[in-house]
């Protein structure tokens, strides 16, 4: 039995310069993404040096590298938790560099962030509604609320009984899922996934994975995913980017990255 | 028996006057960790804007209405102007600042409205109320107190749990980065918080001066009690607040009433330092490491 991201992992072809088309069905609006010679980090730390990439629509983009190799500043850099000091972030050409995360948001690009997407002081349904708090507000009406939960919960079974629950009592698992279940009640174009199997066991990440899949090929979104496990990133990525240092030292189609044995060894650990 | 019983509705009736206090600091703190030492200063403020209404109408309801809503403005102000540039900084100039609005508050009060002590009136009867013969040691204006701020406390707790706005608030407060992912303008609601404590502030201010006269630094004590009581409760609960206010407000006036007024402020302090020493959280507060 072939699981989505096998699938995915051998359909993908997809390439990052926008040039081919990606694979799966494309939502209306999926939104390509492109970072150009973007520097940024802490203090005197310079965490990103001039980074470049492009991410298609509808398409997902594994972002990969060792531990302090830049990947979360870089998704911070893109939702604007972090304030670029110089280069470009573009959202379907726009010029989107040092916006608001909440102006990010309303772009609809959603960050899930590594292992902290959730407050467990609100319920499971409340963690949802905040998905909506970007919606543009002629769009509010109690039915696209309900009809936005409900599609959650039919997606995401396991939240639809736990929905008065606080968040805090889920399993991690479970808590994954919110986090990308909020993300997607506030219907993005792009999802910026930071580790999302992070502290998962490796049926339940394999879910996670599979889930990114479906999203990306029935949702038409376009996915930019940082995982520490690059052989299951590359698996269902259609696009692969290795950073190192705060540097890009490979970028390519997943495929072709997850079959450089000399790059794997050296970068990505397997 | 009847003491006793008198004690405790007059407890009460104070009670939830710290309690507002508490809960405007509550509501700061929660949203920008930081505690809000202008609050009883600028209860002062809104409520000589009402008393200046209050005389020039005629209509104890006008400075009433007045009062909440010039609370309303100033914690607006307050947050815009002096606080929202220290964002970023060390939370020391924060609080350094509130301090410092706060002496500006009462200096601003004594050139305004000069230093003596000023009677403010009520809007209801002051005459005790009584069971047949027995006197229940609180009048109509207590229950008026009572009420206003449970219905205030009420519609707060219920905007919070069944709003938008309100669970905007609740995620800012929790967790300001997954907010502002979410496209919650965090900064809007933290100022809003501040509107809200002005407002509960301008309340407790208009509820207890009629009690304590008004002065430049007629709320200093009450701001004391206020911030005992969100203490006790837990500085992130707002339930802990109403419910510290309360135990405060019955504790001191069983003091009071058995011990003598002069002790009451010991009390108040000795109740501070037991709290802070066995549970440093708060009654209704999780067990977490605050800083201070």
């Amino acid at each position: 039995m072939t699981s989505p991201a096998e699938a995915h992992g051998a359909d993908g072809a997809d390439g990052a310069d926008g040039a081919q088309p990606g694979p799966g069905t494309k939502g209306p609006d999926a939104a390509s993404l492109a970072v150009e010679d973007l520097v940024a980090g802490y203090g005197e730390v310079r965490a990103l040096d001039s980074v470049t990439i492009t991410a298609s629509p509808a398409s997902i983009t594994a972002v990969l590298g060792a531990n302090g190799a830049g990947k979360t500043t870089l998704l911070r850099a893109i939702s604007g938790m972090v304030r670029p000091r110089s280069g470009r972030v573009l959202l379907d050409g726009a010029d989107r560099t040092g916006r608001s995360p909440e102006d990010m948001a309303r772009a609809r690009v959603a960050h899930v962030p590594e292992g902290q997407g959730v407050i467990p002081e609100l319920t499971v349904e409340e963690n949802l509604r905040l998905g909506m708090m970007s919606w543009p507000g002629i769009v509010k009406r109690r039915a696209d609320r309900s009809a936005a939960l409900a599609e959650a919960y039919e997606r995401f079974g396991v939240l639809a009984d736990r929905r008065r629950k606080l968040a805090g009592t889920l399993s991690g698992g479970e808590r994954q899922m919110l986090v990308i279940a909020r993300a997607l009640v506030a219907r993005p174009r792009v999802l910026l996934l930071d580790e999302p199997s992070l502290g998962l066991a490796p049926r339940i990440m394999t879910q996670v994975l599979d889930m990114v899949v479906r999203l990306s090929q029935e949702s038409g979104i376009t996915v930019v995913l940082v995982e520490q496990n690059a052989r299951a990133a590359l698996a269902i990525a259609d696009r692969g980017v290795v950073l190192n240092l705060g540097r890009v030292v490979a970028a390519a189609d997943a495929k072709d990255l997850a079959a450089d044995v000399a790059l794997r060894h050296h970068y990505l650990g397997f | 028996m009847v003491e006793f019983l008198q004690f405790t509705l007059s407890g009460i009736s104070f009670g939830m006057i710290y309690a507002a206090i508490a809960l405007s600091l509550v509501l700061i703190w929660r949203g920008t960790r930081l505690l809000n030492f202008a609050q009883g200063g600028m209860a002062m403020f809104t409520t000589y804007i009402a008393i200046e209404v209050i005389y020039h109408t005629g209509s104890y309801w006008a400075g009433f209405v007045v009062a909440l809503a010039a609370g309303i403005v100033l914690g607006t102000v307050a947050e815009l102007v002096v606080i929202r540039p220290t964002l970023g900084r060390p939370e020391l100039n924060a609080v350094i600042i509130t301090i410092g609005l706060l002496i500006l508050l009462e200096g601003l009060a004594g050139i305004f409205y000069g230093g003596q002590y000023r009677s403010f009136p009520t809007g209801f009867s002051v005459t005790g109320l009584k069971v047949g013969t027995t006197p229940l040691g609180i009048s109509r204006f207590d229950v008026f107190v009572a009420a206003a701020v449970l219905v205030a406390t009420l519609l707060l707790a219920v905007g919070f749990r069944y709003t938008s706005a309100g669970l905007r608030m609740r995620a800012a407060a929790f967790n300001a980065s997954v907010a502002r992912l979410s496209g919650i303008r965090v900064a809007r609601v933290i100022t809003v918080g501040w509107a809200l404590a002005g407002l509960l502030g301008a309340l407790a201010g208009v509820l207890v001066s009629p009690s304590t006269f008004l002065y430049p630094n007629s709320m200093d004590t009450i701001f004391v009690f206020g911030f005992t009581a969100a203490v006790i409760g837990g500085l992130d609960s707002p339930l802990g607040a109403v419910v510290g206010g309360l135990l405060l407000g019955v504790a001191l006036s069983y003091t009071g009433g058995y011990l003598g007024s002069q002790v009451t402020a010991l009390i108040a302090l000795g109740i501070l330092v037991v709290v802070l020493m066995v549970r440093p959280s708060g009654i209704f507060s999780g067990a977490r490491v605050r800083r201070v």
